[in-house]
């Protein structure tokens, strides 16, 4: 890098390199734009190096050996191994194929990758600060930036990360060895996720969560059938409790929990995982250079089409608001993308699917009975039971059920919740649904293949209108 | 018994007719041939005369309404035969009972056509059901899907919902008549000024706001609202934080569907009375109509009949029917424009309007004697091409409801005059609606002068079931190399469309050329 300062011009400046950001760059290159795509840390963001692909990775690992482990019903005596170190290394290697494979499709789409911490000058100019002091920077001049910077892991005071024995979700990615006992706080999709994959790993993992049920923001029945297998599986739950501080002991650390009458629960650990919640970044941005002024939550406002209220600069993914997920981050990107080359293009999608990749999975889209119900619609709800499933039966693992909400009058579908094993790809039948406005008998008359988990849908749909075959009609 | 008078074939194969007006009402006397109503069919308002002498008894239909042929219009007690004075008379009875299921069965129909706007409305809770194909579109063409009417299952907006829309809304802000009646409408034999629209600008909240000067409008940064009360608001064109209310609900202020409604009718009045104070004499709709709501003004739907619908199935069934294939060329007219204006005072001396039109028809004849493919049309039933002898020139004539043809006779036999004053008198019947089916019939080739308004090339479609049409540009003076210089010249556009399974494109061209050597140089006609 040249010493003192260069100034380059692009047409469409992207900051952020993961999901949002490196969709958006492929994007508004594939669209003529001259683009430039800035990283400070490592190209695919949390997504593709600390967040859903290595954490998937990890999950499914675990469960070869898990399963392997509970195959005697089956007719399957084993007891596998699990050596963590070969097994980061394997995520490892998968992180860097896609990563690398990034890097390869923003080249192709024309993107220039820059490596460095983009900061605003002003609304038309970013100062790039390369690693390190007296490196130097350059100045880059954009038309249009979009702002993709993500978010990072909440700390609760008291438990600073440090990477040994306070954990981030992105420390937990990369042990060399499971911890024999794991306490980990916050019972959301990223805890639970990591305490059943953990659990499974051999660890012995309580989970500490301030409300009063695991997977907040699901409904009862839908967490209920998570929280039982996990609790089968031997993970403890400790509800009501907000983690207060921690000490080293001899033999690992204490971790401290007060409930609301300051009553003070203590757990041995060797190590604790923190993980109560993302927040957006947009400190590495110096947006004080522009009139952006981010919400009390430190999100960036954006309308539909993923404007902020500054012209020239745009915002997606994480930083520009909930829900804090990967696949919105990048339906967001090219929408930006293609906003900034003159396209009508708008986030006018009716739902945003979600999935957590818990024992079993939950797979969830639209709208629930109750907000359907809240929106002015008269919902109707058809349901089918795993157990009921052939396929479910036949892979020994038939806790859960597909729920599908329809509008009562039109027959509209509006949302689902599934949990179930591949509820994670289960829910897109769903999603495309209740985008193509599709009506319970359009999936319930759909040939669903035999014998699949995705009959459970099509038995749904139909048993919402009171036709289902495997299961009773309501 | 009462005579009951069938509407009668008023125009060969015209199946139905609107009725327009009703020129007599229940008890009116009437005589032998006094016209009972006026029924627009196919292409022309006719007139129908009573059948009999006495007195009206019972109208069947309502003036709007579309009467198929061989309905029974109206019933009339004949004179000097016995009324019947007990309706409970056999007949009568059954006739009763026949109106009145038909009045539950109408009754029925329209309860049912409520309860479907109800569903739009209410069911959906807000929503749109739209893929997101037809959500794209709509961004594309700039349509506000919210404001679409959805035709698909369950109401649910497609594609094609969407393009209607967005034709509605062009229509509706570019001209007001002469709307796109297939690309020869534009044809008028003189250029019409387009008129401006004079209304149909989607309300605009802002505007609606501003107008209403009577109406205390709230400005409040953020309103809650159940989806279902934002749709209605977007309906009738209100911004729910401009909606007065006391109502609060998680401490922010709180509006409902009604209050919307309410103050959507308030702003009406209130704009409403603002238009009629700025428009004194000249009354506004808005301000008269029934129900004026701000919907109507954000779209306005018009039933496809009458003879909008007779030009749209004829474009249909030509553009589906025969494979068009169009010439262009341009031809240098100057000859042409001297001779006209030479012609031009003789003819008006005797009060003759001269056009080009009778040239370009001669030159037609002229050229269609040579290549007589073109003056034919196909007989698809007993698979033969008819070749015509004769030669009826249609004239393509924008009207104020819509496009028709009428068709000048024997264009062979009659000199420039004749065919200049009768063209100009079957004109101005299309325009005023007096033209007889007859005029409008029989034609064997057509003429459509879109340059009139304005344009190079177009394509004309067929006046089905002939079998070519010829397009005319407008006239200009152009740069045009005669004898290796460039000079200018008056050069007009011509475009000709032919049935390719008929004619065959080397055909087209030929009839082109000898059709340009005519116009270029109309002297040949005397040769005719
Ligand atoms: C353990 C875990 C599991 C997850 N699992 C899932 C899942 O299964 N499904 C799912 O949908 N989501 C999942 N997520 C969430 C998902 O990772 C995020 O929603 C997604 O990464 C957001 O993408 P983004 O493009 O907005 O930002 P990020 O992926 O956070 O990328 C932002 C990038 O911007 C860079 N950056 C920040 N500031 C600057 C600057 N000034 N200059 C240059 N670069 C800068 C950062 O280094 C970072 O690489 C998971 C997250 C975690 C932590």
């Amino acid at each position: 890098m040249v010493v003192g300062d260069v100034t380059t011009g692009t047409d469409v400046l992207v900051i952020g390199a993961g999901p949002g950001g490196y969709v958006a760059a492929i994007r508004a290159g594939q669209l003529g734009k001259d683009v430039t795509l800035v990283e400070a840390d490592a190209f695919g963001g949390v997504c593709l190096n600390y967040g859903c692909i290595p954490s998937k990775a990890l999950i499914s690992a675990t469960d070869v050996a898990h399963h392997a482990r509970h195959a005697e019903r089956m007719g399957i005596h084993a007891d596998p191994a699990i050596d963590l170190t070969g097994m980061v290394n394997w995520k490892d290697s998968v992180v860097r194929r896609l990563t690398k494979g990034v890097e390869k499709l923003c080249e192709n789409a024309g993107v220039e990758l820059i490596e460095g911490r983009a900061e605003f000058v002003d609304e038309h100019k970013a100062r790039i600060v390369h690693g390190g002091d007296g490196q130097g920077s350059e100045t880059i001049e954009f038309e249009h930036a979009i702002v993709a910077t993500g978010s990072r892991p909440i700390e609760v005071p008291g438990f600073e990360f440090d990477g040994t024995h306070v954990l981030s979700s992105r420390d937990a990615l990369s042990l060399d060895t499971v911890p024999e006992k794991l306490v980990t706080i916050g019972a959301g999709y990223i805890g639970m996720e990591l305490s059943t994959t953990f659990q499974k790993m051999g660890a012995d993992v309580t989970v500490v969560e301030m409300l009063d049920d695991a997977l907040p923001g699901y409904e009862d029945d839908v967490a209920r059938v998570v929280r039982d297998r996990a609790e089968d599986l031997g993970i403890d739950f400790e509800f009501g409790l907000a983690a207060s501080d921690w000490e080293r002991t001899d033999d690992g650390m204490v971790v401290r929990a007060e409930d609301e009458d300051g009553e003070i629960s203590e757990f041995a650990a060797d190590k604790v995982l923190v993980a109560v919640g993302r927040q957006p970044v947009t400190d590495t941005l110096n947006l004080d250079a522009t009139d952006i002024e981010p919400t009390e939550n430190g999100f960036i406002e954006t309308d539909e089409q993923c404007r902020s209220g500054v012209e020239s600069i745009f915002a997606i993914g994480d930083v520009a608001g909930e829900p804090m997920l990967a696949h919105k981050a990048s339906a967001e990107g090219e929408i930006a993308a293609e906003v900034i080359a003159g396209e009508p293009a708008a986030m006018d999608q009716q739902a945003i699917p979600a999935a957590v990749f818990t024992d079993p999975e939950i797979g969830t889209v639209g709208m629930t009975s109750e907000e359907a119900e809240q929106a002015g619609f008269d919902p109707i709800v058809g349901q089918f039971p795993l157990r009921a499933s052939g396929r479910a039966l036949s892979m020994n693992d038939t806790d859960g059920f597909v729920r599908v909400v329809a509008d009562g009058d039109s027959e509209f579908v509006l949302g689902a919740q599934i949990v179930a094993p591949e509820a994670s790809e289960l829910i897109a039948e769903m999603g495309l649904a209740i985008e193509m406005g599709a009506q319970l008998e359009d999936v319930a008359a759909t040939i669903h293949t035999h014998p699949t988990l995705s009959e459970a849908t099509m038995e749904a749909c139909a048993n919402a209108l009171g036709k289902a075959i495997h299961t009773m009609n309501r | 018994m009462a005579f009951e008078f069938k509407l009668p074939d008023v125009g060969e194969g015209v199946a139905e007719g609107e009725l327009v007006t009703w020129h007599v009402a229940p008890g009116d006397a009437i005589e032998e041939d006094q016209v009972l109503a006026e029924v627009e069919t196919d292409k022309a308002l006719v007139d129908v005369p009573s059948p009999k002498t006495g007195t009206i008894r019972e109208l069947r239909f309502e003036e709007g309404d579309v009467v198929p042929v061989g309905d029974v219009l109206v019933t009339i007690d004949v004179e000097g035969e016995e009324p019947d004075a007990e309706p409970e008379t056999t007949d009568a009875s059954q006739a009763d009972a026949a109106d009145v299921e038909a009045a539950t069965k109408a009754a029925e129909s329209e309860a049912d056509a409520t309860e479907a706007e109800g569903d739009e409305t209410s069911a959906t809770g807000g929503r749109v059901f739209a893929a997101p194909s037809a959500r794209r579109l709509a961004r594309e063409l700039g349509v506000d899907i919210e404001t679409v009417s959805g035709s698909g299952p369950g109401g649910r907006v497609t594609e094609m919902d969407v393009r209607a829309s967005a034709e509605e809304a062009e229509s509706e802000t570019t001209t007001s008549d002469s709307d796109s009646a297939g690309e020869t409408a534009e044809a008028a034999s003189d250029a019409e000024s387009t008129e401006t629209p004079e209304e149909s600008q989607p309300a605009g909240n802002g505007q609606t706001a501003t107008r209403a000067t009577q109406v205390q409008a709230a400005d409040r940064e953020q309103t809650l609202a159940t989806p279902a009360t934002r749709r209605v608001a977007n309906e009738v064109g209100v911004d729910v934080n401009e909606v007065p209310t006391d109502v609060t609900r998680d401490g922010e202020p709180f509006v409902d569907e009604a209050a919307v409604r309410e103050y959507a009718e308030a702003q009406q009045a209130a704009q409403a009375a603002d238009t009629e104070a700025l428009a004194g004499e000249q009354e506004p709709a808005a301000a008269t109509g029934a129900e004026p709501t701000a919907e109507a003004e954000r779209e306005r739907r018009e039933p496809y009949k009458g003879v909008r619908k007779t030009i749209g199935d004829q474009m249909e069934r030509s553009k589906y029917t025969a494979p068009h294939v169009t010439h262009h060329d341009k031809v240098d007219v100057t000859g042409l424009v001297e001779a006209r204006e030479k012609l031009k005072p003789r003819a008006e001396e005797r009060g003759i309007k001269l056009t080009y039109m009778p040239f370009v028809m001669k030159a037609v004849v002229a050229a269609l004697k040579e290549y007589p493919d073109l003056n034919t049309s196909l007989d698809e039933e007993n698979d033969e091409i008819v070749y015509k002898n004769y030669y009826n020139v249609g004239v393509a004539t924008a009207t104020e409801a819509g496009l028709m043809v009428p068709v000048v006779d024997d264009v062979d036999r009659k000199g420039l005059l004749q065919l200049s004053s009768e063209l100009n008198e079957l004109v101005e019947k299309a325009r005023d609606r007096s033209i007889s089916l007859d005029e409008l019939r029989g034609g064997t080739f057509s003429i459509t002068n879109f340059g009139a308004i304005g344009g190079e090339y177009a394509t004309p479609i067929i006046n089905y079931p002939e079998t070519a049409i010829l397009g005319l540009g407008a006239i200009e003076e152009r740069p045009w190399v005669k004898d290796g210089e460039v000079v200018p010249r008056k050069v007009m556009t011509v475009s000709l469309s032919i049935d390719h399974r008929v004619i065959d494109g080397a055909e087209a061209a030929a009839f082109t050329n000898t059709l340009m050597e005519y116009l270029e140089d109309p002297t040949l006609l005397l040769l005719e």
